[in-house]
């Protein structure tokens, strides 16, 4: 296809639209509409209309995101960690929890 | 009935009005769907929620624009939001195939005849609705808006919220990257 042919080809397909008429719909789409409308009506429809919202999901996602930064800073505090050994090792020491299981399995009684 | 009445009664939430904004501004949201989606079902589906759109926040419509810019606004983004939600379900189709979950296979939609065009340009037209797809969305969105609804550079710049000029530039690019895409398929189809 030589350079001529093809832009008279071009120029053909860019015109084909011009003078387009408008499309209409099927007939008696008021009467599909409201039969839609009243089908949305439900709760289901509603509440997951909420749930999609941008801002609805952008708030859920700050929400998560702060949880999980609360769980990781809080793990990784090094004082927290230290005074919750402290505290399980007084309370283990106080009520004599001393597991001695390990010694009952390694020595079994005859 | 004038718009100004029109419009505060569907404030009231009147049934008649409603139906009278329906019947009035049908085609035109219509027509515009059917160019961005180049489905009729598609079209149908969007042009509905337009409508639902437009009976739930007209509470919002202050005036400020024209209603048609608001109703137009309100078309494109729809449009846009539809063929996003097909990508994203495309996608998902495609990894459903690739984990055996699904054996359709996907295909790919048949060639788009706008039910507006004259018989002798209905291939040549199909041919340009295929290479549109291929332009990003604000200069498909420009050039369905002119040359399908027939709009002015300014009510597409109203509608677009850009200048003129932008318009311009933008339906200027349209065209050239339409005709570039037409070329290389016609060089490429020569090849084979």
């Amino acid at each position: 296809m030589d350079d001529k042919f093809l832009n008279k080809k071009v120029d053909d397909i860019m015109q084909s639209i011009d003078g387009i008429k408008r499309a209409s719909p099927r007939p008696f789409l008021f009467t599909r509409l409201e039969a839609r409308m009243e089908n949305e009506k439900n709760i289901w429809a509603t509440l997951s209309s909420f749930v999609a919202k941008p801002v609805v999901a952008l708030i859920c996602i700050c929400f998560i995101v702060i949880i999980n930064a609360m769980v990781i800073f809080m793990a990784n505090s090094p004082s927290d960690s230290l005074t919750q050994q402290g505290n399980e090792l007084a309370a283990a020491d106080e009520y004599s929890q001393v597991s001695t299981a390990f010694y009952e399995f390694e020595n079994p009684k005859p | 009935m004038i718009e100004t009445e029109l419009i505060a009664l569907l404030k009231k939430r009147d049934r008649a009005a409603f139906k009278s904004i329906v019947d009035t501004w049908q085609d035109m949201v219509y027509n515009t769907a059917i160019g961005i989606l180049q489905n009729a079902e598609d079209a149908e589906d969007v042009t509905q929620e337009v409508f639902i759109s437009i009976f739930e926040s007209v509470s919002s419509f202050k005036g400020e624009s024209k209603f048609s810019t608001w109703v137009y606004r309100i078309t494109v983004s729809k449009a846009m939001d539809h063929i996003r939600k097909k990508k994203r379900k495309k996608r998902f189709a495609f990894i459903q195939t690739l984990y055996g979950k699904n054996d359709e296979p996907v295909i790919d939609p048949p060639d788009f005849f706008h039910p507006g065009i004259s018989l002798e340009n209905k291939e040549n037209a199909a041919v340009l609705f295929k290479a549109l797809e291929q332009l990003p969305p604000n200069q498909k969105t420009a050039f369905v808006l002119n040359k399908v609804e027939g709009l002015s550079y300014l009510d597409i710049g109203e509608v677009m919220k850009i200048s003129g000029a932008a318009v311009d530039a933008l339906l200027h690019r349209a065209k050239g990257n339409l005709r570039k895409i037409l070329k290389d398929f016609y060089t490429a189809m020569n090849k084979n």
